[in-house]
């Protein structure tokens, strides 16, 4: 009985401890609060009287000035070239056929640039084939010549091409070289490829071309080796982007 | 439809706002068109601006305050100030753009294990010492034709110099058709590696010349694989 009325005190005892601290931990915190609170009075006191002081001799003149924020627009470059062509191509021993095709350039400088073409055709008939009666030297999908080659062009000669009164057109001729592949009679021939042009700029963003190129490569289909040159000529139009 | 929408992409490029620049030289000329041969037009006097509507190699397609349009050079543009009195800059494409810039492409002319060889290539610079590149070419030989790819890394070696070397890295594929007239094995297509080396030589504006070797080792299906000898010498620009 002892021992129970022990623990029921020592157990009094023991909740008793922590709620006195827990008592003075809120009467802290108040404390506490109070001085903050105190503190940001006082700091806003402060404010208000600097501000008071900043204010206490009036503006003759109160500037209204607000900062501009330049942002740069881009400069848009407008460098390459794409477009469409049409014309007749001349393929040695067997006659002139149109061809069409596509290019690509890309301007690096006002007098160079480069310019990437593929072109499609179909070879017709050779004289032999023709007078021969029923002879035929190559099969329907043989006679398929396409080509593609990249070329180096150069600018020159620059002017202005006057249509009427009122309208001029930048104009210029230009040089184009280089090399390609060839696909003909069911081989891939090695080809260069040489020429000139001849470009006019109804506005910025579209150019008529007329351009004469040989396109020469070996060739041993009519029995002996030989560089054939074959001629083409075509009218094209072109974007620039 | 197509020509239609093609039509259409540059209008919608004009439609943004246009750089505003201010003429400092006593006067900036204006030609009819995008090089130093077309004649001068008109002139734009000192203080005046000028909006910037586009760029066309090294010149400049600006309209004037009174709405007259022209070309001015590029040169000349790097005297003009922006609306807040700093310098207008753009990129110039000279010897410092040769050392550090974004984009190449070049084409070459060459020999691949005795045939010739066309070739082409584009590369992204990620610093001015290391970049990615790809390269497409076909050879033409007496024997068989084909293509062949490759992607790698190409590591300059000294960006500032003039004649700069740098070695590349990478692996591709290689298409040969034998020809029809010998007996030769079907058409195949391989992977490929290789290994190489070069060198740069600027040459003015944004040209430089370029002249390559590279050491291929095609993966055959054979016992042996084979090592094919790449040389190419060609014309490149940077942008």
């Amino acid at each position: 009985m002892e021992t129970g009325i022990r623990v029921l005190l020592l157990t009094a005892a023991l909740l008793s401890l922590p709620g006195c601290a827990v008592r003075n931990w809120i009467h802290h915190r108040s404390e506490v609060r109070a001085d903050r609170a105190a503190a940001r009075q006082e700091a806003a006191e402060a404010r208000q009287q600097e501000e008071d002081e900043d204010a206490s001799p009036p503006r003759v003149i109160d500037p209204d000035v607000q900062r501009r924020r330049i942002v740069v627009p881009k400069i848009h470059s407008s460098n390459v070239e794409l477009g469409l062509n049409y014309g007749a191509l001349s393929v040695e021993d067997f006659g002139t056929n149109p061809v069409y095709g596509i290019t690509a350039a890309y301007h690096v400088t006002e007098d160079f640039f480069f310019q990437g073409e593929y072109g499609r055709s179909t070879a017709g008939r050779t004289s032999f084939e023709t007078l021969g009666g029923d002879i035929q030297l190559l099969t329907s999908p043989e006679r398929r010549f396409t080509y593609y080659n990249l070329s180096l062009g150069y600018n020159f000669l620059p002017g202005e091409a006057f249509l009427g009164r009122g309208i001029a057109m930048p104009s210029a001729f230009y040089l184009l070289g280089g090399i390609g592949s060839t696909k003909f009679a069911g081989d891939d021939r090695f080809t260069v490829n040489f020429g000139a042009g001849y470009r006019v700029l109804p506005s910025d963003w579209i150019a008529v071309h007329i351009t004469v190129q040989d396109r020469v490569f070996s060739s041993d289909l009519l029995g002996t080796s030989k560089l054939t040159n074959n001629i083409e000529a075509r009218i094209g139009t072109t974007v620039f982007f | 439809m197509w020509l239609l929408a093609l039509l259409a992409a540059p209008a919608v490029s004009l439609a943004r706002e246009h750089l505003q620049v201010f003429v400092t030289e006593p006067y900036l000329e204006l030609h009819t068109g995008p090089g130093r041969g077309y004649p001068v037009f008109t002139v734009v006097p000192r203080a005046q601006s000028v909006d910037v509507l586009f760029r066309r190699t090294d010149w400049f397609k600006v309209r004037t305050e009174r709405g007259v349009e022209g070309w001015a050079s590029q040169k000349d543009m790097q005297r003009a100030v922006l609306a807040n009195g700093t310098a207008f800059t753009f990129d110039l494409g000279d010897r410092s753009g040769f050392t550090s810039h974004r984009w190449e492409v070049g084409m070459f002319a060459g020999d691949y294990g005795g045939a010739t060889l066309i070739s082409a290539y584009t590369s992204f610079s990620f610093n001015s010492q290391l970049a990615a590149e790809l390269s497409l070419g076909q050879f033409l030989g007496k024997a068989s034709n084909g293509t062949l790819g490759d992607l790698g890394l190409m590591h300059v070696i000294m960006p500032e110099w003039r004649l700069s070397p740098f070695l590349t890295i990478g692996t591709g594929f290689v298409h040969i058709s034998p020809k029809a007239t010998l007996v030769q094995p079907a058409e195949r297509t391989d992977q490929t590696a290789y290994v190489g080396g070069g060198l740069r030589f600027y040459l003015t504006r944004r040209f430089f010349v370029r002249a390559e070797y590279r050491a291929h080792e095609v993966f055959t299906k054979r016992n042996a694989n084979e090592q094919v000898d790449e040389w190419k010498l060609g014309f490149a620009f940077f942008f």
